[in-house]
């Protein structure tokens, strides 16, 4: 590009640029280095109300500032100040996880998942290799069943059990992760059989098809209404209890057991998420040269043959950034389930309910028992475990480069 | 390709479509057939009930439009939409024209602290952003849901736009730099009409970050009836036992049937729009 004087370059970014940074600043940096601080205090709804005068509790809190002035209301309440020691919020929610018996727990049960790590390298290395000894599958099934052996030895589900007692954290983090690992191969599994179906030769009724099987991505931008269509379903009165009493059966609250409102759950987010599996897999598979296809026939491969070996592998690139970020999506889910289940049923006071994932956990915390200053730690766990995530998803899908890159 | 495909195979593939339509779209249609019930029918369905209206009668249409503050809520939810996309591509537009073509030191620093921001958890955020807004006497008020949904959406219309952007040949614009255009007659006059599909899908976006949004929404303006949104409205009516399900359901089937329609019809354009932004909506 032609090159400008740097005065005049550096104007046309702010120009460019301005707008965008100054409203991040206000609305996502501030909130964020607010949480943070806040993280590092007693606020709770004990001492909800700041005290200008001590720390950088006069930098952060907006009602200190002085052209706001005429909108601070002051509680009578004791305000609050910073904990001694300074990371109490981060050891009462971690509990009792830095103790001896818990972290070897947790080290034994991340010993299980060693073969798997490793089976994934030796896949890699041996890809594109046609001679090679044994096949992928073969080698991640062995890898399975090691890790299996692993966890009875170790004593896995035991040692689970005892971090899962440390604290509310690792419990709502743990459901949460089991949440995510069970929609993702379900979003997959979904969205590629309906593409696959979608993708047959000559069908005729395609175009009608493949509107009616996107709708539920159209609908998904009201998820909070459709939430509660699919809540009706399951209700007492609903509509799955009237099917069942039309044919005889026992119609029972369905909502109220654990297992099935975390697969209430679970089918809402997959009716949600599939269209956009199906539509990014639709168009990775109409890039697949149909070369390949026919060569494969003239080898005498089938159906399985040719979906294994040529059309998994070549969807692979277009897929892998699409699950990551429907991870994270998925690991952030609050709207869907608040309004199905409302992190409910309970499993009795003082627990988190059945279907309680990190978010549900975190707004219940906030806005019923006004624990902002433990919220505030974590939200920043969350979000150091998030940006991790989000990281490794620019390895893989490379969005941060310009068009000269 | 032409290959025979056997009947058998033609048979399955119609079973399972036809399966797999029903899977997509019952919901939405349940929606349509309750909105037809009005009163208790809703709770007393006969089988074929409930594949095709039976007893339909406009009776929650009328409710909902006459009885209670639908119709504000309508307005408001439009109005706060309607200025979160203009906002929204006004801001995000040149942010992500500079992002794809200039370069600069700390481009990539800022497309990453951009994607960092996302993974902040926005019902932690909440907090912090309430207290802001009320500090500023925004609280409780439309502009300030306004403000907070457009910065919500800004990154990920930001990173859309500039997806799109990056697919566009460069050429056109040096060639306009030849002839002597800026950076910002070349951003004005050759990139933006260029990038008027990516615009109508951004846009489309954007709209229905403000019009489908409920959570920021329930905890800005959670009161009175008459500045609530739709999704806040009708979600407590949902909730209240004493108001009939069916009305609710009316009130739904106005609110998605327009965006169904508005999408199917756009929905071409997604896949190439959104898979090269590489962000979800």
């Amino acid at each position: 590009m032609v090159s400008w004087s740097n005065q005049r370059k550096f104007l046309i970014l702010l120009v460019f640029l301005g707008p965008t940074l100054l409203g991040i600043l206000i609305f996502n940096i501030y909130p964020i280095s607010f949480n943070t601080y806040i993280s590092l205090t007693n606020r709770n709804q004990f001492h909800p109300n700041p005290d200008c005068s001590v720390g950088l509790t006069g930098v952060f809190e907006p009602t200190c500032w002085g052209v706001f002035k005429e909108h601070t209301t002051r509680g009578l309440a004791t305000p609050f100040h910073l904990q001694e020691p300074i990371y109490q919020n981060y050891s009462d929610l971690l509990g009792d996880f830095f103790t001896k018996p818990v972290l070897i727990a947790f080290f034994g049960i991340v010993v299980c998942f060693v073969p798997l790590i490793v089976a994934g390298r030796i896949n890699k290395r041996f890809e594109n290799q046609i001679d090679r000894p044994v096949s992928a599958g073969v080698v991640t099934l062995l890898a399975i069943a090691l890790g299996l052996v692993l966890a009875y030895l170790l004593k896995a589900p035991a040692g689970l059990d005892l971090i899962m007692k440390s604290g509310d954290f690792f419990v709502v983090s743990f459901r949460t992760i089991l949440y995510v690992l069970l929609c993702i191969p379900l979003f997959f599994i979904v969205g590629l059989a309906f593409a696959l179906l979608l993708n047959s030769p000559n069908l005729p009724g395609r175009a009608f098809f493949r509107v009616a099987l996107i709708v539920p991505w159209a609908a998904s931008t009201v998820a909070i209404m459709m939430s509660l269509v699919w809540k009706f379903f399951f209700q007492e009165h609903g509509t799955i209890n009237q099917l069942l009493s039309l044919v005889g059966g026992k119609p029972q609250i369905w909502l109220n057991d654990p297992t099935i409102s975390f697969g209430v759950v679970i089918l809402a987010n997959v009716w949600y998420t599939y269209p956009f599996f199906m539509v990014v897999i639709l168009g990775a598979l109409q890039s697949i040269p149909v070369e390949l296809y026919e060569a494969a026939e003239v080898d005498g491969a089938n159906y399985w043959q040719k979906l294994v070996n040529i059309t998994l592998p070549l969807l692979r690139v277009a897929v892998i950034p699409v699950i990551i970020l429907s991870a994270i999506t998925t690991f952030q889910m609050f709207g869907t389930v608040w309004a199905i289940t409302e992190g409910g049923p309970s499993r009795g006071a003082g627990t988190p309910g059945a279907t309680e994932l990190v978010m549900v956990y975190a707004y219940k915390q906030v806005f019923r028992t006004a624990a902002y200053g433990r919220m505030g730690a974590f939200a920043v766990i969350m979000f150091v475990f998030l940006f991790g995530l989000t990281l490794y998803s620019l390895r893989v899908s490379r969005i941060t480069k310009g068009a000269y890159d | 390709m032409n290959r025979k495909v056997s009947r058998r195979t033609r048979i399955f593939q119609y079973a399972a479509l036809t399966a797999a339509t029903i899977f997509a779209v019952y919901p939405v249609w349940f929606i349509v057939l309750a909105s037809l019930r009005a009163g208790q029918d809703l709770y007393t369905l006969d089988l074929p009930g409930m594949f095709i209206p039976t007893k339909a009668s406009l009776g929650n249409y009328q409710a909902i439009l006459f009885q209670t503050p639908f119709l504000t809520w309508i307005k408001n939810s439009l109005k706060v939409a309607t200025f979160t996309t203009i906002f929204c591509l006004l801001i995000a537009t040149s942010a992500s024209y500079a992002l794809s073509r200039m370069k600069f030191t700390g481009r990539e620093w800022l497309l990453i602290i951009f994607l960092a921001i996302q993974s902040f958890p926005a019902v932690l955020a909440l907090v912090p952003i309430a207290q802001l807004l009320s500090a500023m006497g925004l609280y409780g008020n439309h502009l300030g849901l306004i403000l907070a949904y457009t910065v919500g959406t800004l990154i990920f219309c930001t990173m859309n736009l500039k997806g799109y952007f990056d697919t566009i040949p460069i050429d056109l614009e040096e060639a306009g730099m030849m002839d002597g255009c800026g950076p910002v007659q070349s951003f004005l006059l050759i990139a933006l009409p260029l990038a008027r599909p990516a615009l109508a899908v951004t846009a489309l976006f954007a709209f229905m970050a403000g019009w489908g949004e409920y959570v920021l929404a329930s905890v800005l303006v959670p009161a009175p009836a008459n500045l609530q949104t739709a999704m806040v409205g009708l979600y407590q009516m949902a909730n209240e036992l004493t108001v009939p399900w069916g009305r609710f359901a009316a009130g739904a089937v106005l609110i998605i049937i327009p965006v169904l329609l508005v999408f199917l019809y756009l929905q071409r354009f997604l896949e190439g729009g959104l898979t090269l932004g590489g962000v979800k909506g």
